[in-house]
């Protein structure tokens, strides 16, 4: 379980889908390939793009409204995802790395690799 | 502990395709969309997948409207506009400067 958890963090860090993962709490926008849009706040995004929303206004491409509790995006189906005005993308792409290092720090027995020191 | 320099590519040279897109990072670009589909913006991230953030970017949508008695093509494009975007590379066909008239 250990091994898949590193190879979903390997995978995550060596692309944008960081930032992605970095809005979880926020509210955005995702535009689907469908042509539709959901609006919601973020509860999860995985290494695949793969998106969890809750408390969302879906709206389908014909514009018909849908509240939803929870919705979740399989990350082939997402075009656009709007960041919110008031992020700093730098630094939550820093932060969301800094998290990645430190589980694989604490994760390995003697020390794993020594580039990284353990942040405080 | 992980910097601004570490995490942007720090080579001058170009040696693969990707990297002509790193030279335009921080300016104005066009990508040209599948389903017809524009973005002008200006590149502040991508990936190797071409996941990218884009700010300040106008969307072009393009539609053909085949009138049915002159069967003319009609082209409508409807633009918008959004403060920052993350686009999902699989949807990116090219990457250009941005198009300039005459």
């Amino acid at each position: 379980m250990a091994v898949a958890n590193l190879l979903l963090r390997t995978i995550a860090e060596n692309s944008m889908v960081v930032l992605l993962q970095g809005l979880q709490g926020e509210v955005t926008t995702v535009d689907l390939r469908n042509e539709s849009t959901a609006r919601g706040r973020v509860v999860n995004v995985d290494a695949f793009m793969n998106v969890r929303l809750e408390d969302v206004l879906y709206r389908d491409r014909r514009g018909k409204l849908t509240r939803l509790q929870d919705l979740f995006i399989t990350g082939r189906n997402v075009r656009y995802v709007h960041i919110p005005d008031h992020m700093d993308i730098m630094k939550t792409i820093q932060s969301q790395l800094a998290k990645i290092h430190r589980v694989r720090n604490f994760a390995s027995h003697g020390g794993g690799r020594k580039e990284y020191s353990k942040k405080k | 502990p992980m910097d601004a320099v570490d995490f942007c590519c720090c080579t001058n040279t170009v040696e693969e395709p990707l990297d002509l897109i790193r030279l335009s990072l921080d300016e104005r670009i066009y990508v040209k969309m599948r389903n017809d589909r524009e973005l002008r913006g200006r590149l502040h991230a991508y990936d190797q997948h071409l996941n990218m953030i884009l700010g300040d970017v106008e969307e072009t949508v393009t539609t053909v409207e085949i009138d049915e008695e002159t069967y003319e093509e009609l082209y409508k494009s409807t633009k918008r506009n959004i403060p920052m975007l993350f686009v999902r590379g699989d949807g990116v066909v090219l990457v250009a400067p941005p198009l300039r008239v005459g």
